[in-house]
């Protein structure tokens, strides 16, 4: 009975935690980045407003769309809140831990990723194309720059279950410093800014079209189905912080299942995610955005990092 | 009584004579059966090409059928058929035996014939009064029997045989649309190739025999232990450029991409679905069984090739816009891929840890099933869409999901599946590869310890750019405006096409989500060629799998289809709290101020990887050239040429200065052919003296 | 006072992210940006020597520190700035070798050094000081600097590459011996700073002469 009620509380809480607080990180962010361009900014919980708002609105949809079109912010939206149950976020190892590992979690970004890319190219303008060319071709580094630094954990932890690797870090931390893990952790922040659509990679607050990448391919959804896609933006921001705050700072993350663990861990990882999220808002006040071209130095950057830290923990070992 | 053995008898009798009725009646109806073009009189045409077509293909899929049957017999009992067909050869007996490793590809050969011979029945229809059917029909049976027989042949002379049978038919079948002057370049390629292929599998099976004194594969099996280091190091190069021609591996894999699209689209279906892995079964055979256990560095060796044709396979394949051509490009991809597996299989095994190279070899196969089934659904696919708009070049295609909205479907699911994408049956063996060559941490030599992780990155970066390959190849295909009046009037095939399709994007989903009960059926392959020792890859209830020695690294995927679908609805729940009924309004997307979206404006798959080819480029040495020509005024353009090209290194750098430097051996030797008889006479004395002095 | 267990794997940690810095300058085209980084490289060198000197009580070490961190985490990146303001150019165009290229050069070139510093290391060829584990770091230090210098075209790169190669080779100095003699430390430091300065100069009087100060130009010298 108590496996049961674990089970269900934890697994609902995973999707609550992701669902609810996802938003708020990009408050924090673009309050974050306001302040430091002495603004006042938006309120944090502005987010939350545009997304209410934004559910109420009629859909325009293009004459030349298909239903790859329509379907897509569905998959989306679900594939990523898939892989908020595998993520573990305030206890682990979460319940349903057994359905996917590591390399399911970075495939099932690549379902969205794939299905954001066709909607793209549906819309037969050159926009959605430009968008999911882009999009694509930094994806094809960003993709094993991020399993490379997420591996060197895993083999850390020595298995690629994400709960494993967070509840075995979680009781000895001290294996967590390695040198390799200095390497691992600098290419997945790469990674986190390039895969959510940040600056220096792409910038999520404009519209034009030379330096759209993310906005170009989602430029003709509208209402519900632009909803649809910014919260699951959203989340999957969300759920990289996650990664990275419980795979390389597991502290205050419950291991038990009780009332208080749980508190424990939930604020434990809200001051986690929030510094994440101001140190994402000061790398984006303080870079300028990449010509398209450059990107993919700096993304090559993540992934001979990521690489050698794999690498030196293999020749290396622990 | 019909115990096992007498219906496996049967099964194989089904198998070779279903294929060598339709070889012996399908010509009879015709007058002249292996003209090529048959335009001909009308009383032989149409009543005659029915007959053709249904006979034909009918008894290929019965065999098919058949020896799916008797594959699966062996597969499930685990009691192998052995045949002895003749005594009194000079080669000793000319054998058949069906060991579980032989059943496995039987079965995956005739799993996706039996659903292309299906398929053949309305794709055939396109030649109708056209081209000569019966010839198809012969040389398609004839192909998938000598496909058959090459996994199932228990001697090495049998083997050779039907290798050669094989590389035959397959010239002939790459060459029937032969007034195509590429298809015929295609061919001579191919040919030239697949026999250098040949006359190292001669070199390595004469070295077998050498020791063996017999070219009976069990004696091979047996007599491996005496074979001295560097000779087995011989077999094993022999072995792999051999069986890496047939496979298509880089550096060998320039026939590929010009003799796949050349072929039929059913042929081509099999040819990269099933007739490449017949050298993967070659390897398999000679490293697993008969050479077992090599050195480490073999396996080394084999996973840096398999990089290599993973990685280049797949760059390549983005460069192009021949919808074919770059399905052919994935087929070296993802025998790359397979090779992996296999090539960490190698590894782990020569260090004597069975239950890890049992992992990764079941990873190789695995694949091997699952590229069968997409590759497969992708070529017919690609069939129904030329079939549909006699254009292979997806510069021209463009919103055909409206068209062909089935055809569609079906395209996407190997897409999706090709590109590993969860929970589709390409992710399941991508994520056995993977887990397979992390398991490499267990192993504490540095070069595999260095070897490893490259192979990792390398996998990582061949899977992501398989997708951005297949959102092209999709996307520009399928989705947005027809680009061209081919496309436009484009209409669904005859669903003599489109169930075939159905049934193999059914077993794209069936694999990717049950793979526990089909990773079963591979057990006696694995015991048969690493001993019964247990896997260190377990299959829980639910058919989830679960690795434990990297700490219970597991997957699920029937579970995560059913979290995908069920969360997927959440949103449209959300929606109707939120905002009641969605209201939707078809409206014209912006068109940058001009009245109405052009097709022209949309992006092309030259543009789509533009970006790509720009972070490769040291790999393409793409230069471009650009010609603009103005009328009036500068600001409109009449007409802007845009040539692309991107250099084959391989090509370049590999084959190119091969054929000059054979061709200046060749001008050499013939100063030697002087045409005078007693120049001849002189040789011949020289080498008479030459013998008595030295072979005395 | 520290165990010899985290002490050594601070050790580590700083050197790979001394590694980290020099992938950093591999990356860039910034003049200012590579200087800025050997700067932040130089200082966390300094603090490996501290660490050396505090962690095992070999305070002479100190004085090599405070030099490593006053000249060249300071002192050169300074007089460099300067350069880079007087001939006005701030960023490397040309390549002997794209960025990626580079990159993945320099990865294996990191592979190739743990490959050959690990045996080394496992086969207690030294005495088995527990410092020498950033040997490999060392020697990869080394060849990414002399990499810069084959791969960039820009005077000022030429120096900055010359500086990290010089910064692998303290490091190895760390590992095998626990620093050089005193003296012989000096030493290379002046050798250092007054190097700095004079190829300072040098950039800048081909900057005047050239109008460049891409090394490419100093080929017509010979004539």
């Amino acid at each position: 009975m108590s496996e049961f009620v674990y089970t269900a509380v934890v697994s609902i809480l995973q999707l609550l935690v992701v669902l609810l607080l996802a938003p708020l990180a990009t408050g924090i962010i673009r309050k974050t980045k306001a302040r430091l361009q002495n603004r006042r900014g938006a309120s944090v919980v502005q987010p939350y407003y545009d997304l209410t708002k934004l559910f109420k609105k009629e859909v325009v949809l293009p004459s030349t769309a298909s239903w790859i079109f329509r379907f897509t912010p569905y998959i989306v939206f679900g594939s990523t809140l898939a892989i908020a149950l595998l993520v573990p976020t305030i206890a682990t190892p979460v319940p349903f831990h057994w359905i996917g590992d590591i390399i399911t979690v970075i495939y099932l970004f690549a379902v969205g990723r794939f299905f954001v890319a066709l909607a793209g190219l549906d819309t037969g303008t050159a926009f959605g194309g430009l968008g999911s060319s882009r999009e694509m071709s930094l994806a094809s580094i960003i993709e094993p720059a991020m399993m490379l630094a997420v591996f060197t954990v895993a083999v850390t932890a020595g298995s690629t279950d994400l709960s494993i690797i967070v509840s075995r870090l979680s009781f000895t931390p001290v294996s967590i410093i390695h040198p390799s893990h200095l390497l691992a952790f600098v290419g997945l922040f790469i990674v986190t800014i390039a895969e959510t659509g940040r600056i220096p990679v792409d910038n999520p607050a404009t519209h034009l079209e030379l330096t759209m990448i993310h906005e170009a391919m989602i430029l003709e959804y509208s209402g519900r189905y632009l909803a649809c896609i910014e919260w699951a933006s959203q989340m999957k921001l969300f759920v990289f912080m996650a990664l990275i705050a419980n795979m390389f700072m597991p502290l205050g993350i419950a291991t038990s299942f009780s009332f208080v663990a749980l508190a424990i861990g939930l604020g434990a990882f809200i001051v986690k995610v929030s510094i994440l999220a101001i140190l994402v808002a000061l790398v984006e006040s303080s870079n300028a955005k990449l010509r398209l071209f450059r990107v993919p130095e700096l993304l090559m950057v993540a992934f001979v990092l990521s690489l050698l830290a794999l690498i030196l923990y293999f020749i290396i070992g622990s | 009584m019909l115990d096992l053995p007498s219906l496996q008898f049967m099964a194989f009798h089904l198998l070779v004579g279903g294929y060598v009725l339709a070889i012996l009646i399908a010509p009879l109806r015709d007058r002249k059966p292996f003209s090529r073009t048959n335009t001909s009189e009308g009383n032989t045409s149409q009543q005659s090409f029915l007959f053709v077509r249904y006979f034909g293909f009918g008894a290929a899929l019965l065999a098919s059928l058949s020896g799916l049957f008797l594959s699966m017999s062996v597969l499930t009992t685990g009691s192998a058929l052995h045949l002895d067909l003749q005594q009194t050869l000079p080669f000793g007996s000319l054998s058949i035996n069906v060991d579980p490793l032989a059943a496995f590809f039987l079965g995956v050969i005739s799993l996706l014939g039996a659903v292309v011979s299906v398929y053949s029945f309305g794709y055939s229809g396109e030649y109708a009064g056209r081209k000569n059917l019966s010839l198809l029909v012969v040389l398609y049976n004839l192909f998938l029997l000598s496909m058959s027989i090459v996994v199932i042949a228990g001697n090495a002379v049998l083997f050779l045989i039907v290798w050669e049978l094989m590389s035959l038919t397959t010239f002939f079948l790459i060459n029937y649309e032969h007034e195509q002057r590429a298809s015929r370049k295609a061919a001579i390629l191919y040919i030239v190739m697949t026999h250098i292929g040949t006359a190292f599998l001669i070199v390595m099976f004469l070295l077998l025999a050498g020791t063996a004194h017999s070219f009976d594969f069990q004696s091979f099996r047996n007599s491996s232990a005496q074979l001295p280091s560097s000779i087995k190091t011989l077999i094993f190069f022999c072995a792999l450029i051999g069986f890496g021609i047939k496979s298509g591996v880089v550096p060998f894999h320039i026939w590929l991409p010009e003799a796949h699209p050349a072929a039929p689209s059913n042929v081509s279906a099999l040819m990269s679905g099933v007739m490449i892995k017949t050298g993967i079964y070659g390897m398999v055979r000679v490293y697993f069984d008969f050479l077992a256990p090599g050195p480490a560095w073999w396996g080394i060796v084999v996973l840096a090739v398999a990089v290599a044709s993973a990685v280049l396979g797949v760059l390549y394949a983005l460069m192009e816009h021949d919808l074919k051509r770059l399905l052919a490009f994935h087929s070296i991809e993802n025998i790359g891929i397979i090779l992996m597996g296999v090539g960490a299989a190698m590894i782990f095994m020569s260090y004597g840890n069975m239950p890890l190279a049992t992992v990764a070899l079941i990873a190789g196969l695995y694949h091997v099933l699952n590229h069968a089934m997409f590759k497969g659904l992708l070529f017919l696919g690609a069939g129904s869409v030329v079939s549909a708009t006699h254009t292979r070049n997806i510069e021209e295609l463009g919103g055909l999901v409206k068209k062909l909205p089935w055809t569609s479907a079906f395209f996407l699911i190997g897409a999706l599946a090709i590109s590993a994408l969860p929970p589709l049956n390409g992710f399941v063996s991508e994520w056995l590869t993977f887990q397979a060559l992390l398991l490499g941490f267990n192993i504490s030599d540095l070069s595999v310890r260095v070897a490893i992780p490259i192979a990792v990155a390398l996998l990582a970066l061949t899977g992501a750019l398989a997708a951005a390959c297949f959102v092209k190849a999709f996307g520009i295909t399928f989705l947005g405006l027809p680009r061209s009046s081919h496309a436009e009037h484009a209409h669904e095939p005859p669903r003599s096409m489109l169930v075939p399709m159905g049934v193999l994007a059914f077993a794209c989903i069936l694999l990717g989500v049950f793979p526990g009960s089909m990773i079963s059926i591979l057990t006696p392959v694995t015991t048969f060629l690493l001993g019964g020792s247990a896997s260190a890859l377990e299959v829980l209830n639910l058919g989830s799998l679960t690795i434990p020695q990297s700490g219970a690294g597991g997957v699920s995927p029937l579970t995560l289809v059913i979290f995908l679908v069920a969360l997927t609805v959440l949103p449209l729940v959300l929606g109707l709290l939120l905002g009641g009924k969605l209201q939707k309004r078809a409206a014209m997307v912006w068109a940058c101020g001009l009245e109405k979206v052009e097709p022209r404006m949309q992006y092309t798959a030259t543009g789509f990887s533009k970006p790509i080819r720009m972070i490769f480029s040291n790999i393409f040495h793409a230069t471009h050239e650009i010609e603009i020509s103005e009328a009036a005024s500068p600001f409109f353009k009449q007409q802007l040429r845009y040539e692309l090209e991107t250099e084959s290194v391989f090509e370049k750098y590999f084959y190119e200065p091969m054929r000059s430097g054979v061709v200046a051996a060749a001008k050499f030797i013939r100063r030697i052919q002087t045409g005078h008889l007693q120049s001849y006479l002189l040789y011949m004395f020289i080498a008479l003296i030459l013998l008595l002095m030295f072979a005395r | 006072m520290f165990d010899a267990q985290s002490i050594n794997l601070s050790l580590e940690i700083l050197a790979v992210a001394i590694l980290v810095t020099a992938f950093l300058i591999v990356s860039s085209r910034s003049l200012l940006f590579y200087v800025r980084l050997f700067s932040v490289q130089s200082f966390l060198l300094g603090l490996v020597a501290v660490v050396v000197a505090t962690g095992f009580g070999e305070f002479h070490i100190l004085v090599a520190a405070v030099l490593t961190i006053g000249v060249k985490a300071i002192a050169i990146p300074y007089v460099l700035n300067k350069i880079i303001d007087r001939i006005k150019v701030h960023k490397e165009i040309e390549f002997n070798l794209n960025i990626t290229t580079s990159l993945l050069v320099c990865g294996l070139l990191v592979i190739l050094a743990d490959s050959v510093g690990k045996p080394i290391i496992d086969a207690q060829v030294m005495h088995a000081l527990p410092v020498s584990k950033v040997l490999p770091e060392s020697i990869a230090m080394m060849m990414i600097g002399l990499f810069i210098m084959l791969a960039r075209k820009q005077a000022v790169s030429q120096i900055v590459g010359l500086l990290t190669l010089e910064n692998g080779l303290f490091l190895s100095g760390l590992s095998i011996t626990y620093g050089m003699p005193l003296i012989v430390e000096i030493g290379i430091f002046f050798d250092i700073l007054v190097a700095a300065l004079i190829l300072g100069v040098f950039v800048f009087r081909i900057n005047e002469t050239f109008d460049t100060v891409s090394v490419d130009t100093l080929r017509r010298l010979k004539d």
